[in-house]
């Protein structure tokens, strides 16, 4: 294949292994998806937590901040220590990672919303619950989901990574690309569709944000 | 304000409904490594005669069982390939050689005899593990010395003892697990042949081809089984003392996976004897030359030869 040049290359690799890359292309995919949505999960409610109890935010943050300070491929390799190898070590290592932007996002759009207007909902008569999902919630909103957003991207580039402890992804073309001969193409053929996924999914996670936004909000 | 209630309600319910879908069965899509009685685990490292052969058991188990397989992939080394086994991250190693499973893994002497290397490893992995080592698949890969045909020519090289008298100029390049093997790793080589190099860079294996071809290394030590020999034009040199043992290269399996499917027995034996090194190389130089992936390589030879189905 040395004839033709590297995008020639590429797109010759895609016709002969469409399939393969499409494999691998929805398994990365659901891999960083899971670990971002069990982070949502856990996240939210612990952010809205620290939001109300402002004495635990510090404490919270930082643990949180001292995670994401563990370069990726050692968090990995200690997962990978307690649960073997394959995708859930990558499903975890991706959940622990999205902590940190989903907790803190959600606490700074929970703690900016205007006290005034709590207060007038209290004075409305709402109940505590009332107030979290008609008044904080829609307007931390644009703020929870940025931190949601940022999460899913830099859980795509961890999830490349996962190839190395047996996962599967993309990450196995590029790690394939680095091994190769000629392995430019290779190594694109690997990035491209991650890089895709990333912008494909956080357009979506926009559109998503645009539509859950409450109509009094959009104009403003 | 009821609305957005309504819509988080929807989006979660969603969420919900949809991800399992998509994802099948528990949390998979992702057919697990967790250990479940019903799915095979092939490992297998980063070379591509492991990629490749890894694929040809997990497609010939899936075709001709009801299995499910998954491979655990980019493992970086055979200890960490032996590693995954013997805590049932994997049942099965695609490739293994022999003679890194005796000294590397089972930690014993070194032998120069293939077949007596062979024998000492199925009885130890059978004693220590309860592992089953096949027989082999009918190739061995050996470490080579090899030099561009420039340098080649230029220096009259044909053997490795040759290398001797340029020893002294030459950076050589090697896989970075070979340099503390024991019983034929760089310090014995040195012994054995008598000479070392003015410096040797470990790096992973797959990148001494191209460091030879950009001139960043002399000489480089790599796999006479590898396809960029061919694609690169490389000129192999002959290891004229016989230091580097053949690696015969078989795969193993761990003993319950064959107690639960004892079809799979039978069946793995169909590969035994079928690739020679001449198959291995060219099946290795579709992947790394012709830019086939790993997969589609395995298909398209299972397929050629009718899944091996002849000789039940």
């Amino acid at each position: 294949m040395a004839h033709l040049n590297t995008w020639q290359q590429l797109i010759y690799y895609y016709q002969h292994n469409g399939l393969y890359v499409w494999e691998q292309f929805s398994r990365h995919f659901l891999v960083s998806i899971y670990g971002v949505l069990f982070a949502a999960i856990i996240g939210i409610p612990i952010g809205i937590y620290v939001a109300r109890n402002h004495h635990l935010a510090d404490f919270v943050i930082s643990i949180a901040n001292v995670i994401q300070t563990i370069p990726s491929l050692a968090l990995l390799s200690i997962i990978m220590l307690g649960l073997g190898l394959g995708v859930n070590t990558v499903i975890v290592t991706v959940f622990l990672y999205s902590l940190l932007p989903i907790i803190k996002n959600t606490y700074t759009g929970m703690s900016n919303v205007d006290a005034n207007i709590i207060d007038s909902g209290r004075g409305m008569g709402m109940t505590k619950w009332q107030i979290l999902y008609m008044i904080q919630l829609p307007l931390s909103l644009s703020i929870i989901m940025a931190g949601i957003r940022s999460a899913l991207v830099i859980a795509i580039g961890i999830t490349a990574i996962g190839s190395f402890v047996g996962a599967g992804g993309l990450g196995d073309i590029i790690t394939r690309g680095i091994n190769a001969t000629n392995g430019a193409a290779l190594i694109i053929a690997g990035a491209l569709p991650t890089a895709f996924m990333a912008i494909i999914t956080d357009t979506v996670l926009n559109f998503l944000e645009k539509w859950l936004q409450p109509a009094a909000l959009k104009n403003s | 304000m009821k609305k957005f209630l309504t819509k988080l309600l929807i989006l979660f319910s969603m969420m919900f409904i949809l991800i399992p879908l998509l994802a099948g069965c528990t949390l998979p899509g992702l057919t697990s490594a967790q250990r479940n009685s019903d799915s095979v685990r092939v490992a297998a490292t980063t070379s591509t005669e492991s990629q490749i052969l890894a694929y040809m058991i997990s497609e010939l188990i899936e075709h001709e069982t009801n299995l499910q397989t998954s491979i655990v992939n980019n493992m970086g080394s055979a200890s960490m390939m032996h590693e995954a086994l013997v805590r049932k991250n994997a049942d099965i190693q695609a490739t293994s050689f022999n003679g890194t499973e005796l000294t590397g893994n089972l930690q014993l002497p070194p032998t120069k005899d293939a077949h007596k290397a062979t024998r000492i490893v199925r009885r130890e992995l059978k004693k220590r593990y309860d592992q089953t080592y096949y027989p082999t698949y009918g190739f061995a890969d050996t470490y080579a010395f090899m030099v561009k045909q420039a340098t080649a020519q230029k220096y009259h090289l044909q053997t490795v003892s040759d290398l001797e008298k340029v020893a002294q100029q030459f950076s050589v390049g090697v896989d970075s697990i070979w340099l503390n093997h024991k019983g034929d790793g760089y310090k014995d080589f040195i012994r054995y042949y008598g000479f070392e190099f003015k410096r040797a860079h470990p790096m992973q294996i797959g990148l001494v081809y191209s460091a030879l071809a950009a001139n960043k290394m002399d000489v480089v030590l790599g796999y006479s089984t590898d396809g960029r020999i061919d694609s690169y034009h490389l000129q192999q040199l002959q290891d004229n003392k016989h230091f580097f043992p053949p690696y015969q290269c078989s795969l193993v399996v761990n003993n319950y996976m064959l107690r639960e499917h004892p079809q799979l027995k039978s069946l793995l034996h169909r590969l035994d004897g079928k690739i020679n090194l001449h198959t291995m190389r060219h099946l290795n130089y579709q992947v790394d030359d012709q830019l086939l992936e790993p997969q589609v390589v395995a298909h398209q030879f299972l397929v050629q030869h009718n899944y091996f189905r002849g000789d039940k």
